[in-house]
């Protein structure tokens, strides 16, 4: 294992403040401890933020994968290719947009759909639309990601119904559809979707309380 | 275009999660390229994959896998940031752009077979989990009473028609399921071209069964 990492550079005092007065386990929920890492990635290449965001992700990251039932050598490799993605692309990162969580969520998702479910035309769809978003950041703050409630989110999906809670679940963890779905819990179609919609609407209220 | 029939946020959630089949993705993506109120609801259902992300347990990497990540930093170089210049004016000759790997970029080179009286057709072949078509119909024309063993999500991009569900315009779409049964007729002038997405066999109950029939069953 590399306890000593020979490639890290120097930490400057600010950061050495910063991460002192952050434990590790306060900073992990702080999308703004994030959001500083990415920066100091995107500005100057900085290896050792970027390694903390390995750390944190990559066995989360493996996680989701896992659950997909990607089997574990090619989900380790969709993992370092995320990972990968993100180091190249830090400068397309946008704090104010998406939390470092979501936008490595979209990126894994998108090399799962791209190279386990084998559809050609996803990833460059994807960039399309996403040029889209950035167009559209016009006056839509109040939808951004700085002012939508994490902890808010977080309540929300703790107070679903548990057949709601489960329904979303079974989504994300295993991206199995709706069919899937009905068929596994031996619930009608259209109960799946009502109740998708359901959770869906209280999600949404979660992120934004004020509304 | 302004929609307003939008995607159902069943629909979006699926998309999110990744468990769409690539039929009903492309469809999906088509109407997100130009519905803004869906793209926020995208991002919305983006972040709770993001929260589920963040709030779960680890499972361990190999052994080698955290030098081998250093290993290849210094390798990489920056992307940058996106500048690609994206036109957001909406060129009436071209198709949704996420509809041009399957269908090609402009409505003038596509082209049509004719399944039936006023009907035409075209399939996207390289979609296998389900099924993608552009279909266009007549104009004032009526199309066979038809339910769906699955789902069927359909956006219009030219022309218009009119259901029990009410009036759908260019931008719209019609996300349904199994429970609705459906007749649409085109509005008069211009026909009426949509993309569409199912993943079970249509079962006709009207007189256009036999032709078409074959065409959804394969």
């Amino acid at each position: 294992m590399m306890a000593t990492d020979p490639v890290t550079p120097k930490v400057t005092p600010i950061e050495a403040i910063r991460r002192v007065s952050m434990p590790a386990n306060h900073a992990a929920d702080d999308a703004g401890y994030w959001a500083d890492q990415m920066a100091a990635v995107s500005a100057r290449r900085d290896v050792e933020c970027f390694m903390h965001i390995y750390d944190h992700y990559a066995p989360r990251l493996q996680r989701y994968l896992l659950g997909l039932n990607v089997p574990a050598a090619q989900a380790e490799e969709l993992v370092q290719e995320s990972l990968l993605r993100l180091w190249r692309r830090s400068a397309q990162f946008d704090a104010a947009r998406a939390s470092l969580a979501t936008w490595l969520f979209r990126i894994a998702r998108n090399l799962y759909i791209d190279s386990v479910r084998g559809e050609p035309h996803w990833l460059p769809i994807q960039d399309g639309l996403e040029q889209l978003d950035l167009e559209c950041t016009d006056s839509t703050t109040s939808s951004t990601e700085a002012f939508t409630d994490q902890a808010g989110l977080s309540r929300a999906i703790d107070e679903l119904p548990a057949p709601q809670a489960r329904l979303i679940r079974m989504s994300y963890y295993e991206a199995k559809s709706h069919s899937e779905i009905a068929h596994e819990l031996s619930m009608p179609l259209g109960s799946v979707k009502s109740n998708l919609r359901r959770a869906f609407a209280k999600l949404q209220a979660g992120l934004r309380p004020s509304r | 275009m302004n929609p307003h029939h939008h995607l159902d946020a069943s629909t979006v959630i699926a998309y999110s999660a990744g468990a769409l089949p690539a039929a009903f993705a492309a469809v999906v993506s088509a109407h997100l390229s130009i519905c803004s109120a869906c793209r926020q609801r995208w991002l919305d259902a983006d972040r709770v994959g993001g929260h589920f992300l963040k709030q779960q347990e680890g499972a361990p990497l190999s052994s080698t896998a955290r030098a081998s990540m250093l290993a290849r930093l210094s390798g990489e170089e920056p992307e940058g940031s996106a500048e690609v210049a994206v036109s957001t004016t909406h060129d009436p000759h071209a198709l949704p752009k996420p509809l041009w790997p399957y269908f090609g970029e402009t409505y003038q080179a596509l082209r049509w077979r004719l399944i039936g009286p006023g009907v035409h057709h075209i399939r996207a072949r390289d979609v296998t989990d389900s099924h993608l078509m552009l279909l266009r119909v007549a104009p004032g024309r009526s199309l066979p009473m038809h339910s769906h063993g699955g789902n069927e999500l359909t956006m219009i991009l030219q022309g218009a028609y009119d259901d029990s569900l009410g009036h759908f315009a260019p931008g719209d779409v019609a996300d349904l399921d199994c429970d609705v049964e459906h007749q649409p007729v085109t509005s008069p002038g211009v026909p009426c071209i949509c993309v569409a997405a199912t993943d079970a066999p249509l079962r006709f109950s009207g007189w256009l069964a036999r032709t078409l029939q074959p065409l959804f069953n394969l």
